[in-house]
């Protein structure tokens, strides 16, 4: 492989920030072995030669699937409920706490 | 339930109904098949068999734990609406009144769903999946929704941040997952059919575990509409069930093209789905890939699937060993792909759309503290892991090592499919390498929990229909609660009727 990762507990630490995820030490320590056993175990693919081979981008061959632009209403009939689910609302709003 | 021994707040409504007579030894035999025909010959009401299923649940589930949630109510209503219709007359279709289990990531509006993960413990389906519309239409009844692993992550339930679910075969041991709830359900006569979703092999493999028969249709042969999403190129929705007959009825309602996921797709199933034809069936071909049968194939499954194989022989077939040399790499190309659909499907879970997440406080915190606590705290270990490990093969820098080479090498493993399907029909695998384990046997390596899906993970790599059945031998005909052993029947794309007609013909000898 082109470039083959070394997982440390700062990339560890990175890739949570990315998520938008904390860990505490021991997880950070626990994804740190595990991360690298699993990395590890794709070394394999090395071996694969994929020299001319097109992706497979997704589980179907179909393409330019469209439809009118306009709602599907039937599925949310009732904007009530969808609202009621929210954790804070206000005048049907989903109410959030500040960006910064 | 007596003892829910579980903490959800707002599972189990009500109390059972009264008994009218029966017991639940009168139903415990049921197929989909026999309980249509009772109902139709007026042996018994749908309601009365609703009931004492419910009753049979309160008394069975309290050891095997399939449930998160029953919907009693609803479901009395639906079986009462079947019962009014059959005394006026009106015509019924096989699934009227029929009890289903539903797993937990597929939505009935208005119902808890969970997809077994604590960060969706308070939400409440707004609509009907799909699947459950079709469902409704043709008079399934719905019991409750099943236990799983945190959103279809894992292959022993074990991840479920609820319950544990136990064997039905041995209780010392697990379902399978993710869809363990789904499987037991039906293994433990306590529905006749369930749905279960199947990304890797969540459907097959603890269909092979509790010994029922499960179907991972073609990619786009169901809708995924309603179903909370786990990796968007992989997931299908499928039947469990008690015979592959019944099996192919579900599926029968369940499949084709709809508005709400772009990747169904609008297949004309012909007649031969439900009846299938013995002489085109002896006409198919049987390929054998040699590299499913890995050196980590435990004794017992290896032999049960040379006692099918020989069953398939006698009823005509032609067998024939073949090869697919990329599927040892299935595996690795699959905790890339899945993983890297995973961080961007779970994304949505953030604390603000759908419902708060327990011990979160908002005040004083901005947009990004919320995110982060309520992923922290509501997603568990293996969803977190797999977070990770997506977001990294996405990552700049790594993306064309990991992620982009896992695309090629599924494209290979799709291609050696293509290439054996010029020979044969059908292909005939173990589901598993090993039979049920114990609890904990896994857990402490994620690595080893991945492994038992590595008979299972190519099927859905490359989009194709697969059909996991109980092998039958002289012992188990007679005692049903010797640890099952399934095998696994690969069909060509839409070819669903090949897999599940030579699997009804098997069933029949």
């Amino acid at each position: 492989m082109e470039t083959m990762a070394e997982i440390t507990k700062k990339s560890i630490e990175h890739l949570a920030k990315l998520a938008r995820l904390e860990f505490t030490d021991a997880e950070t320590d626990k994804f740190v072995v595990d991360l690298g056993n699993i990395l590890n175990y794709f070394k394999e693919l090395e071996a694969v030669d994929t020299s001319g081979v097109a992706p497979m981008t997704g589980g179907t061959s179909a393409r330019n699937v469209f439809r009118e632009d306009s709602p599907l209403v039937e599925t949310f009939a009732d904007q009530k409920e969808i609202i009621a689910g929210f954790p804070e609302e206000e005048r049907g709003y989903n109410k959030i706490p500040p960006v910064f | 339930m007596t003892n829910c021994h579980c903490d959800l707040p707002a599972g189990r409504q009500g109390q059972a109904p009264r008994n009218d007579g029966y017991t639940f030894m009168d139903f415990a035999h049921l197929t989909i098949k026999k309980f249509h025909a009772g109902l139709l010959a007026g042996e018994f009401r749908a309601l009365d068999v609703i009931q004492q299923f419910f009753r049979y649940i309160d008394e069975r589930d309290v050891e095997i734990g399939a449930y998160l949630t029953l919907l009693r109510d609803e479901a009395g209503r639906q079986a009462e609406e079947v019962d009014i219709a059959i005394a006026k007359g009106e015509k019924i279709g096989m699934l009227a009144g029929v009890p289903f289990a539903i797993k937990d990531n597929m939505l009935i509006a208005g119902g808890r769903t969970t997809a077994g993960s604590k960060i969706l413990e308070n939400y409440t389906a707004t609509y009907d999946a799909t699947v459950i519309k079709k469902l409704r239409r043709a008079g399934a009844v719905f019991l409750g929704k099943t236990n799983q692993d945190e959103f279809a992550m894992g292959s022993s339930t074990e991840n479920s941040a609820y319950q544990k679910t136990r064997n039905p075969a041995d209780v010392t041991r697990v379902p399978g997952g993710s869809s363990g709830g789904s499987a037991a359900s039906v293994a433990a006569h306590m529905a006749l059919g369930a749905l279960g979703s199947d990304t890797g092999g969540s459907i097959r493999q603890p269909a092979a575990f509790c010994g029922v028969v499960g179907l991972k249709p073609t990619y786009g042969a169901v809708s995924r509409n309603g179903l909370i999403a786990m990796a968007s190129s992989l997931d299908q929705i499928g039947p469990f069930a008690k015979t592959v007959e019944d099996a192919a009825t579900i599926f029968s309602v369940i499949a084709g093209r709809d508005d709400y996921d772009a990747t169904s797709v609008d297949h004309a199933y012909g007649d031969e789905l439900l009846n299938p034809d013995l002489a085109k069936i002896k006409n198919l071909t049987v390929g054998i890939p040699s590299e499913y049968f890995v050196d980590g194939l435990e004794p017992e499954v290896r032999k049960g699937v040379e006692i099918a194989i020989e069953k398939i022989k006698s009823l005509g077939l032609k067998v024939k060993p073949i090869s697919l040399p990329h599927s040892k790499y299935a595996l690795s190309c699959y905790y890339i792909i899945m993983p890297a659909e995973v961080s961007s499907n779970l994304a949505r879970f953030d604390g603000i759309r759908f419902s708060p997440v327990e011990g979160v406080t908002r005040d004083g915190s901005n947009l990004l503290e919320i995110y982060k606590k309520s992923k922290s705290k509501g997603f568990g270990a293996e969803a977190k892991r797999r977070i990770v490990l997506g977001t990294f093969v996405l990552s700049s820098g790594y993306y064309d090592a990991y992620y982009a080479k896992a695309q090629k090498v599924r494209a290979l493993i799709k291609k050696d499919f293509d290439e054996a399907f010029k020979e044969v029909d059908v292909m005939l695998t173990p589901t598993t390498p090993t039979r049920a384990f114990k609890f904990g046997e896994k857990t402490a390596d994620p690595l080893a929990m991945y492994l038992s899906d590595v008979l299972t993970i190519p099927a859905n790599l490359a989009g194709l229909p697969a059909l996991s059945l109980p092998v039958i031998n002289e012992t188990n005909k007679h005692k049903p609660t010797e640890l099952p052993v399934g095998f696994q029947l690969i069909g060509k794309h839409f070819h669903e009727a090949d897999i599940l007609g030579l699997g009804q013909f098997y069933e029949r000898l």
